[in-house]
Protein backbone atom coordinates (compact mmCIF):
# COMPACT_ATOMS: atom_id res chain seq x y z
CA UNK A 1 0.00 0.00 0.00
CA UNK A 2 1.53 3.80 -0.87
CA UNK A 3 1.17 5.93 2.07
CA UNK A 4 3.08 9.15 3.08
CA UNK A 5 5.48 9.14 6.17
CA UNK A 6 5.07 11.32 9.13
CA UNK A 7 8.18 9.77 10.39
CA UNK A 8 10.95 8.24 8.65
CA UNK A 9 14.52 7.20 10.39
CA UNK A 10 17.49 6.43 8.77
CA UNK A 11 21.00 5.02 10.28
CA UNK A 12 20.09 5.90 13.83
CA UNK A 13 22.30 4.22 15.72
CA UNK A 14 22.56 4.46 19.95
CA UNK A 15 25.26 2.13 21.46
CA UNK A 16 24.82 1.28 25.22
CA UNK A 17 27.31 -1.10 27.44
CA UNK A 18 25.44 -3.95 26.53
CA UNK A 19 23.13 -2.78 23.99
CA UNK A 20 22.59 -1.58 20.57
CA UNK A 21 20.29 0.13 18.60
CA UNK A 22 20.50 0.01 15.31
CA UNK A 23 17.57 1.04 12.82
CA UNK A 24 19.70 1.95 8.74
CA UNK A 25 15.85 2.71 7.98
CA UNK A 26 12.31 2.85 8.87
CA UNK A 27 9.00 4.52 7.77
CA UNK A 28 5.67 5.74 10.25
CA UNK A 29 2.75 5.36 8.01
CA UNK A 30 1.41 8.80 7.95
CA UNK A 31 -2.66 8.72 9.28
CA UNK A 32 -2.85 5.23 11.10
CA UNK A 33 -1.87 4.11 14.32
CA UNK A 34 1.62 1.83 14.90
CA UNK A 35 2.57 -0.48 17.60
CA UNK A 36 6.29 -1.00 18.26
CA UNK A 37 6.34 -4.27 19.52
CA UNK A 38 9.46 -6.57 21.10
CA UNK A 39 10.74 -7.93 24.63
CA UNK A 40 11.60 -5.66 27.56
CA UNK A 41 15.08 -4.41 26.39
CA UNK A 42 14.28 -4.76 22.83
CA UNK A 43 14.81 -0.73 22.13
CA UNK A 44 11.56 0.15 21.43
CA UNK A 45 11.94 2.58 24.24
CA UNK A 46 14.99 4.17 22.81
CA UNK A 47 13.72 4.59 19.77
CA UNK A 48 10.83 6.47 20.63
CA UNK A 49 13.09 8.28 23.26
CA UNK A 50 15.17 9.53 19.89
CA UNK A 51 11.90 9.66 17.56
CA UNK A 52 10.71 12.43 20.78
CA UNK A 53 14.15 14.09 21.56
CA UNK A 54 14.75 12.84 25.19
CA UNK A 55 17.77 11.50 23.79
CA UNK A 56 19.69 13.63 21.72
CA UNK A 57 23.12 11.86 21.52
CA UNK A 58 22.68 9.58 18.72
CA UNK A 59 23.84 8.85 15.13
CA UNK A 60 21.67 9.32 11.96
CA UNK A 61 18.24 11.42 11.24
CA UNK A 62 15.02 11.73 11.98
CA UNK A 63 12.99 13.41 8.97
CA UNK A 64 9.05 14.75 10.82
CA UNK A 65 6.25 15.12 8.85
CA UNK A 66 8.22 14.47 5.85
CA UNK A 67 10.21 17.98 6.05
CA UNK A 68 11.50 18.90 9.68
CA UNK A 69 14.77 17.28 10.85
CA UNK A 70 15.75 17.10 14.71
CA UNK A 71 16.86 20.58 15.00
CA UNK A 72 13.46 21.68 13.79
CA UNK A 73 12.06 19.79 16.27
CA UNK A 74 14.03 21.50 18.82
CA UNK A 75 14.03 25.20 17.23
CA UNK A 76 10.36 25.25 15.55
CA UNK A 77 7.53 25.50 17.69
CA UNK A 78 5.77 24.32 14.79
CA UNK A 79 7.02 20.40 15.00
CA UNK A 80 7.25 20.88 18.66
CA UNK A 81 3.45 21.63 19.02
CA UNK A 82 2.73 19.32 16.67
CA UNK A 83 4.04 16.33 18.40
CA UNK A 84 2.63 14.96 22.01
CA UNK A 85 4.65 12.31 24.16
CA UNK A 86 3.96 10.26 26.86
CA UNK A 87 6.12 8.27 28.96
CA UNK A 88 6.69 5.50 31.12
CA UNK A 89 7.45 7.80 34.27
CA UNK A 90 6.04 10.43 35.12
CA UNK A 91 7.06 14.05 34.02
CA UNK A 92 4.68 16.04 36.34
CA UNK A 93 6.73 16.75 39.23
CA UNK A 94 5.14 15.04 42.81
CA UNK A 95 4.56 17.61 44.34
CA UNK A 96 2.30 19.53 42.16
CA UNK A 97 -1.42 19.31 42.14
CA UNK A 98 -3.98 18.83 39.37
CA UNK A 99 -4.57 22.71 38.41
CA UNK A 100 -0.35 23.53 38.42
CA UNK A 101 -0.58 20.49 35.76
CA UNK A 102 -2.97 22.42 33.52
CA UNK A 103 -0.80 25.98 34.21
CA UNK A 104 2.16 24.46 33.26
CA UNK A 105 1.36 22.56 29.83
CA UNK A 106 -0.84 26.23 29.34
CA UNK A 107 2.33 27.77 29.74
CA UNK A 108 4.47 25.33 27.71
CA UNK A 109 2.25 24.77 24.91
CA UNK A 110 0.59 27.43 22.78
CA UNK A 111 -2.04 24.23 21.69
CA UNK A 112 -3.03 23.36 25.11
CA UNK A 113 -6.23 23.69 25.37
CA UNK A 114 -7.24 23.97 29.41
CA UNK A 115 -10.72 23.40 29.29
CA UNK A 116 -10.83 20.46 27.16
CA UNK A 117 -7.94 18.99 29.72
CA UNK A 118 -10.39 19.88 32.75
CA UNK A 119 -13.02 17.53 30.58
CA UNK A 120 -10.79 14.82 29.66
CA UNK A 121 -10.06 14.72 33.11
CA UNK A 122 -13.32 14.65 34.15
CA UNK A 123 -14.00 11.77 31.62
CA UNK A 124 -10.95 9.49 32.54
CA UNK A 125 -11.95 9.73 35.96
CA UNK A 126 -15.45 8.76 35.32
CA UNK A 127 -14.84 5.36 34.56
CA UNK A 128 -12.55 4.85 37.15
CA UNK A 129 -14.90 5.83 39.67
CA UNK A 130 -12.12 8.03 40.99
CA UNK A 131 -12.86 11.99 41.21
CA UNK A 132 -10.52 14.71 40.05
CA UNK A 133 -10.17 17.14 41.89
CA UNK A 134 -7.90 20.27 40.93
CA UNK A 135 -6.01 20.68 44.29
CA UNK A 136 -5.08 16.88 44.57
CA UNK A 137 -1.57 16.10 44.18
CA UNK A 138 0.14 13.79 41.37
CA UNK A 139 2.67 11.99 44.32
CA UNK A 140 -1.61 10.73 45.35
CA UNK A 141 -2.17 9.36 41.99
CA UNK A 142 -1.92 5.64 41.08
CA UNK A 143 0.29 4.96 38.38
CA UNK A 144 -2.71 4.38 35.98
CA UNK A 145 -3.93 7.52 37.21
CA UNK A 146 -0.54 9.57 36.58
CA UNK A 147 -0.67 7.91 32.75
CA UNK A 148 -4.41 9.11 32.43
CA UNK A 149 -3.01 12.27 33.31
CA UNK A 150 -0.24 12.29 30.93
CA UNK A 151 -2.82 11.28 27.93
CA UNK A 152 -4.99 13.93 29.02
CA UNK A 153 -2.25 16.27 28.74
CA UNK A 154 -1.23 15.34 25.47
CA UNK A 155 -4.90 15.02 23.91
CA UNK A 156 -5.78 18.90 25.32
CA UNK A 157 -3.68 19.95 22.21
CA UNK A 158 -4.14 20.04 18.68
CA UNK A 159 -1.42 17.60 17.75
CA UNK A 160 -1.07 15.16 14.47
CA UNK A 161 1.07 13.01 16.00
CA UNK A 162 1.30 11.03 19.20
CA UNK A 163 4.34 9.20 20.83
CA UNK A 164 3.29 6.75 23.78
CA UNK A 165 5.75 4.52 25.46
CA UNK A 166 3.58 1.31 26.70
CA UNK A 167 0.28 3.54 27.42
CA UNK A 168 -1.82 0.47 28.43
CA UNK A 169 0.84 -1.40 30.63
CA UNK A 170 -0.79 0.57 33.93
CA UNK A 171 -4.23 0.60 32.82
CA UNK A 172 -6.91 -1.68 34.10
CA UNK A 173 -9.19 -3.59 31.42
CA UNK A 174 -12.01 -1.03 31.44
CA UNK A 175 -9.36 1.85 31.04
CA UNK A 176 -7.20 0.24 28.15
CA UNK A 177 -10.94 -0.07 26.67
CA UNK A 178 -11.39 3.56 27.07
CA UNK A 179 -7.57 4.49 25.73
CA UNK A 180 -8.39 2.29 22.63
CA UNK A 181 -11.50 4.58 22.31
CA UNK A 182 -9.05 7.93 22.54
CA UNK A 183 -7.03 6.95 19.53
CA UNK A 184 -9.58 5.54 17.51
CA UNK A 185 -11.21 8.80 18.04
CA UNK A 186 -7.92 10.55 17.92
CA UNK A 187 -7.28 8.65 14.15
CA UNK A 188 -10.99 9.48 13.41
CA UNK A 189 -10.87 13.63 14.32
CA UNK A 190 -9.25 13.73 10.51
CA UNK A 191 -9.09 12.04 7.44
CA UNK A 192 -5.36 10.71 7.14
CA UNK A 193 -3.03 13.76 9.14
CA UNK A 194 -2.97 12.15 12.52
CA UNK A 195 -0.92 9.50 13.35
CA UNK A 196 -0.25 7.59 16.36
CA UNK A 197 3.11 5.31 17.46
CA UNK A 198 2.89 3.23 20.71
CA UNK A 199 4.72 0.85 22.22
CA UNK A 200 3.30 -2.36 24.06
CA UNK A 201 3.26 -5.78 25.46
CA UNK A 202 -0.89 -5.70 25.76
CA UNK A 203 -0.93 -6.72 22.09
CA UNK A 204 -3.87 -8.48 22.09
CA UNK A 205 -5.33 -5.30 23.82
CA UNK A 206 -4.82 -3.09 21.41
CA UNK A 207 -5.10 -5.07 18.50
CA UNK A 208 -8.40 -3.46 17.18
CA UNK A 209 -6.31 -0.26 17.22
CA UNK A 210 -3.36 -1.32 15.72
CA UNK A 211 -2.85 -0.73 12.12
CA UNK A 212 1.26 -1.18 11.46
CA UNK A 213 3.32 -2.92 13.01
CA UNK A 214 6.93 -3.20 13.78
CA UNK A 215 8.89 -5.59 15.54
CA UNK A 216 11.95 -4.71 17.17
CA UNK A 217 14.10 -7.64 18.76
CA UNK A 218 18.04 -6.75 20.14
CA UNK A 219 17.80 -3.24 19.23
CA UNK A 220 16.92 -4.15 15.14
CA UNK A 221 14.04 -4.18 13.32
CA UNK A 222 13.18 -7.81 12.62
CA UNK A 223 9.91 -7.25 10.71
CA UNK A 224 7.63 -4.88 9.89
CA UNK A 225 4.30 -4.35 8.20
CA UNK A 226 0.38 -2.98 7.81
CA UNK A 227 -1.12 -6.12 9.86
CA UNK A 228 -3.61 -7.23 7.55
CA UNK A 229 -0.65 -7.61 5.00
CA UNK A 230 1.23 -9.67 7.83
CA UNK A 231 -1.96 -12.00 8.30
CA UNK A 232 -1.53 -13.18 4.97
CA UNK A 233 2.03 -13.09 4.86
CA UNK A 234 1.94 -15.91 7.50
CA UNK A 235 -0.40 -18.44 8.44
CA UNK A 236 -1.05 -20.53 11.58
CA UNK A 237 -0.76 -24.03 11.23
CA UNK A 238 -2.07 -26.98 13.83
CA UNK A 239 -1.18 -30.64 13.41
CA UNK A 240 -0.49 -33.77 15.40
CA UNK A 241 2.40 -35.00 16.85
CA UNK A 242 3.34 -37.46 14.46
CA UNK A 243 3.88 -35.03 12.02
CA UNK A 244 6.02 -32.75 13.78
CA UNK A 245 9.27 -33.98 12.69
CA UNK A 246 8.11 -33.68 9.11
CA UNK A 247 6.84 -30.49 9.39
CA UNK A 248 9.34 -28.42 11.55
CA UNK A 249 11.96 -27.49 8.93
CA UNK A 250 8.88 -25.37 7.33
CA UNK A 251 8.00 -23.95 10.10
CA UNK A 252 8.76 -20.21 10.71
CA UNK A 253 8.05 -20.80 14.32
CA UNK A 254 6.87 -23.72 16.46
CA UNK A 255 5.52 -24.62 20.05
CA UNK A 256 5.20 -27.89 20.59
CA UNK A 257 2.47 -29.90 23.20
CA UNK A 258 2.14 -33.46 24.57
CA UNK A 259 -0.98 -33.98 21.64
CA UNK A 260 0.71 -31.62 19.48
CA UNK A 261 2.60 -28.51 17.68
CA UNK A 262 0.81 -25.07 16.65
CA UNK A 263 2.85 -22.19 14.99
CA UNK A 264 3.51 -19.99 12.28
CA UNK A 265 4.22 -21.09 8.66
CA UNK A 266 5.18 -18.29 5.97
CA UNK A 267 2.51 -18.63 3.26
CA UNK A 268 4.84 -19.03 0.17
CA UNK A 269 6.14 -22.15 2.33
CA UNK A 270 2.39 -23.25 2.91
CA UNK A 271 2.21 -25.72 -0.33
CA UNK A 272 5.08 -27.60 1.28
CA UNK A 273 2.85 -28.73 4.04
CA UNK A 274 0.24 -30.18 1.40
CA UNK A 275 0.14 -33.61 2.71
CA UNK A 276 -0.07 -33.41 6.43
CA UNK A 277 -3.30 -32.79 8.47
CA UNK A 278 -2.63 -29.36 9.34
CA UNK A 279 -5.31 -26.98 10.93
CA UNK A 280 -5.00 -23.76 8.92
CA UNK A 281 -5.74 -20.55 10.86
CA UNK A 282 -5.34 -16.68 9.93
CA UNK A 283 -2.96 -15.30 13.02
CA UNK A 284 -4.23 -12.89 15.32
CA UNK A 285 -1.90 -10.43 15.97
CA UNK A 286 -0.89 -11.75 19.61
CA UNK A 287 0.17 -14.83 17.77
CA UNK A 288 2.10 -13.43 15.00
CA UNK A 289 3.79 -11.52 17.56
CA UNK A 290 4.77 -14.68 19.88
CA UNK A 291 6.32 -16.01 16.78
CA UNK A 292 8.01 -13.29 14.93
CA UNK A 293 9.56 -12.45 18.84
CA UNK A 294 10.34 -16.11 19.50
CA UNK A 295 12.57 -16.36 16.40
CA UNK A 296 14.26 -13.67 16.86
CA UNK A 297 15.25 -13.49 20.59
CA UNK A 298 18.45 -13.34 22.08
CA UNK A 299 17.25 -15.72 24.24
CA UNK A 300 17.92 -18.03 21.54
CA UNK A 301 16.20 -21.35 21.31
CA UNK A 302 16.28 -22.07 24.87
CA UNK A 303 12.47 -20.87 26.08
CA UNK A 304 10.68 -22.37 22.71
CA UNK B 1 -24.10 -4.21 10.86
CA UNK B 2 -22.78 -6.51 13.40
CA UNK B 3 -18.96 -7.66 13.44
CA UNK B 4 -18.10 -11.05 15.11
CA UNK B 5 -14.43 -11.18 16.69
CA UNK B 6 -14.42 -14.91 16.23
CA UNK B 7 -16.81 -16.22 13.88
CA UNK B 8 -13.97 -17.53 11.58
CA UNK B 9 -14.41 -14.93 8.52
CA UNK B 10 -12.34 -12.10 8.46
CA UNK B 11 -13.13 -9.16 9.52
CA UNK B 12 -12.53 -7.11 6.67
CA UNK B 13 -14.84 -9.61 4.72
CA UNK B 14 -17.71 -9.26 6.93
CA UNK B 15 -17.36 -5.63 6.05
CA UNK B 16 -16.87 -6.46 2.38
CA UNK B 17 -20.15 -8.37 2.18
CA UNK B 18 -22.00 -5.75 4.29
CA UNK B 19 -21.23 -2.70 1.65
CA UNK B 20 -21.75 -5.13 -0.60
CA UNK B 21 -25.19 -6.28 -0.24
CA UNK B 22 -26.12 -2.49 0.50
CA UNK B 23 -24.72 -1.72 -2.76
CA UNK B 24 -26.50 -4.29 -4.85
CA UNK B 25 -29.66 -4.02 -3.03
CA UNK B 26 -29.76 -0.21 -4.20
CA UNK B 27 -29.27 1.33 -0.50
CA UNK B 28 -26.19 3.35 -1.84
CA UNK B 29 -27.00 5.59 -5.13
CA UNK B 30 -24.41 5.74 -7.80
CA UNK B 31 -21.62 8.31 -7.03
CA UNK B 32 -22.90 8.24 -3.12
CA UNK B 33 -19.28 7.90 -0.61
CA UNK B 34 -19.41 4.82 1.33
CA UNK B 35 -18.49 6.11 5.20
CA UNK B 36 -14.89 7.22 5.71
CA UNK B 37 -11.84 5.12 6.49
CA UNK B 38 -11.18 6.20 10.16
CA UNK B 39 -14.72 7.35 10.95
CA UNK B 40 -15.93 3.29 10.21
CA UNK B 41 -12.87 2.08 11.67
CA UNK B 42 -13.89 4.11 15.01
CA UNK B 43 -17.47 3.29 15.13
CA UNK B 44 -16.78 -0.39 14.42
CA UNK B 45 -13.61 -0.39 17.09
CA UNK B 46 -11.51 -1.87 14.23
CA UNK B 47 -7.87 -0.71 12.70
CA UNK B 48 -8.17 1.88 10.43
CA UNK B 49 -6.29 -0.67 7.89
CA UNK B 50 -9.17 -3.36 8.12
CA UNK B 51 -11.54 -1.01 6.74
CA UNK B 52 -9.06 -0.23 4.09
CA UNK B 53 -9.00 -3.78 3.14
CA UNK B 54 -12.72 -4.20 2.86
CA UNK B 55 -13.25 -1.15 0.53
CA UNK B 56 -10.40 -2.47 -1.41
CA UNK B 57 -11.96 -5.78 -2.00
CA UNK B 58 -15.00 -3.91 -3.06
CA UNK B 59 -12.96 -1.72 -5.64
CA UNK B 60 -11.26 -4.45 -6.82
CA UNK B 61 -15.10 -6.18 -7.40
CA UNK B 62 -15.76 -2.60 -9.32
CA UNK B 63 -17.99 -2.04 -6.71
CA UNK B 64 -16.63 1.51 -5.74
CA UNK B 65 -13.99 3.37 -6.90
CA UNK B 66 -11.02 5.18 -4.63
CA UNK B 67 -10.75 8.99 -4.89
CA UNK B 68 -7.34 9.89 -3.27
CA UNK B 69 -8.09 11.76 -0.09
CA UNK B 70 -11.89 11.47 -0.68
CA UNK B 71 -13.03 8.41 0.19
CA UNK B 72 -14.75 5.65 -2.19
CA UNK B 73 -17.78 6.10 -4.36
CA UNK B 74 -20.40 3.76 -5.48
CA UNK B 75 -20.04 3.20 -9.51
CA UNK B 76 -22.99 2.82 -11.34
CA UNK B 77 -23.87 -0.97 -11.04
CA UNK B 78 -24.76 -2.20 -14.23
CA UNK B 79 -26.33 -5.27 -13.35
CA UNK B 80 -24.98 -7.62 -17.05
CA UNK B 81 -21.81 -6.22 -16.01
CA UNK B 82 -21.88 -7.78 -12.48
CA UNK B 83 -23.51 -11.10 -14.01
CA UNK B 84 -20.56 -11.06 -16.29
CA UNK B 85 -18.14 -10.37 -13.58
CA UNK B 86 -19.72 -13.41 -11.69
CA UNK B 87 -19.54 -15.57 -14.55
CA UNK B 88 -16.18 -15.00 -15.24
CA UNK B 89 -15.48 -15.68 -11.58
CA UNK B 90 -17.40 -18.76 -11.84
CA UNK B 91 -15.00 -19.91 -14.74
CA UNK B 92 -11.91 -18.96 -12.89
CA UNK B 93 -13.27 -21.01 -10.03
CA UNK B 94 -13.96 -24.11 -12.14
CA UNK B 95 -10.41 -24.08 -14.31
CA UNK B 96 -8.85 -23.93 -10.87
CA UNK B 97 -10.89 -27.02 -9.99
CA UNK B 98 -9.98 -28.70 -13.40
CA UNK B 99 -5.93 -28.02 -12.74
CA UNK B 100 -6.09 -29.99 -9.65
CA UNK B 101 -8.27 -33.25 -10.95
CA UNK B 102 -5.89 -33.28 -13.34
CA UNK B 103 -2.61 -33.42 -10.75
CA UNK B 104 -5.24 -35.62 -8.93
CA UNK B 105 -5.90 -38.13 -12.52
CA UNK B 106 -9.21 -37.57 -12.04
CA UNK B 107 -11.16 -38.41 -15.51
CA UNK B 108 -13.79 -36.00 -17.01
CA UNK B 109 -16.30 -38.20 -15.29
CA UNK B 110 -15.44 -37.83 -12.15
CA UNK B 111 -14.82 -34.41 -12.36
CA UNK B 112 -18.47 -33.69 -13.69
CA UNK B 113 -20.06 -36.30 -10.93
CA UNK B 114 -18.03 -34.67 -8.38
CA UNK B 115 -19.33 -31.19 -9.86
CA UNK B 116 -23.06 -32.52 -9.95
CA UNK B 117 -22.96 -34.03 -6.29
CA UNK B 118 -21.72 -30.73 -4.71
CA UNK B 119 -24.56 -29.06 -7.16
CA UNK B 120 -26.90 -31.19 -5.38
CA UNK B 121 -25.86 -31.35 -1.89
CA UNK B 122 -25.85 -27.66 -1.82
CA UNK B 123 -29.41 -27.59 -3.57
CA UNK B 124 -30.47 -30.74 -0.49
Amino acid sequence: MNTQAVISCDNIEKQYKNFALKVDHLEFPKGFATALIGENGAGKTTLLEIIAGLRLEHKGEVTYFDQYNEEDRENNPIVKNKIGYTGTSNYFLPAWNLNQTKAVQKLLFENFDGDKYDAILRDLALTSGDAFEGDKKVSNLSDGNRTKLMLAGVLARDTELLLMDEPASPLDPLMRDKLCNLIHDYIASSEGEKSVIFSTHNIADMENVTDYAIFVENGRVVEQGFVEELKEKYIYVKGDAEDEAAVAPHLFDMSKGKYGFEGLVLAENIDKLAGYDLIRETPTLMQLSVGIMRANTKLGAGIR
Amino acid sequence: MKISQSSGIPIYQQIADYFRTEILEGKYQQGEYLPSIRGLAKDLKISVITTIKAYEQLETEGLVTAVQGKGYYVNAQDAEMLQEQHRRKVEDALMEAIKYARIAGMSDGEVTATLETLLEFEEG
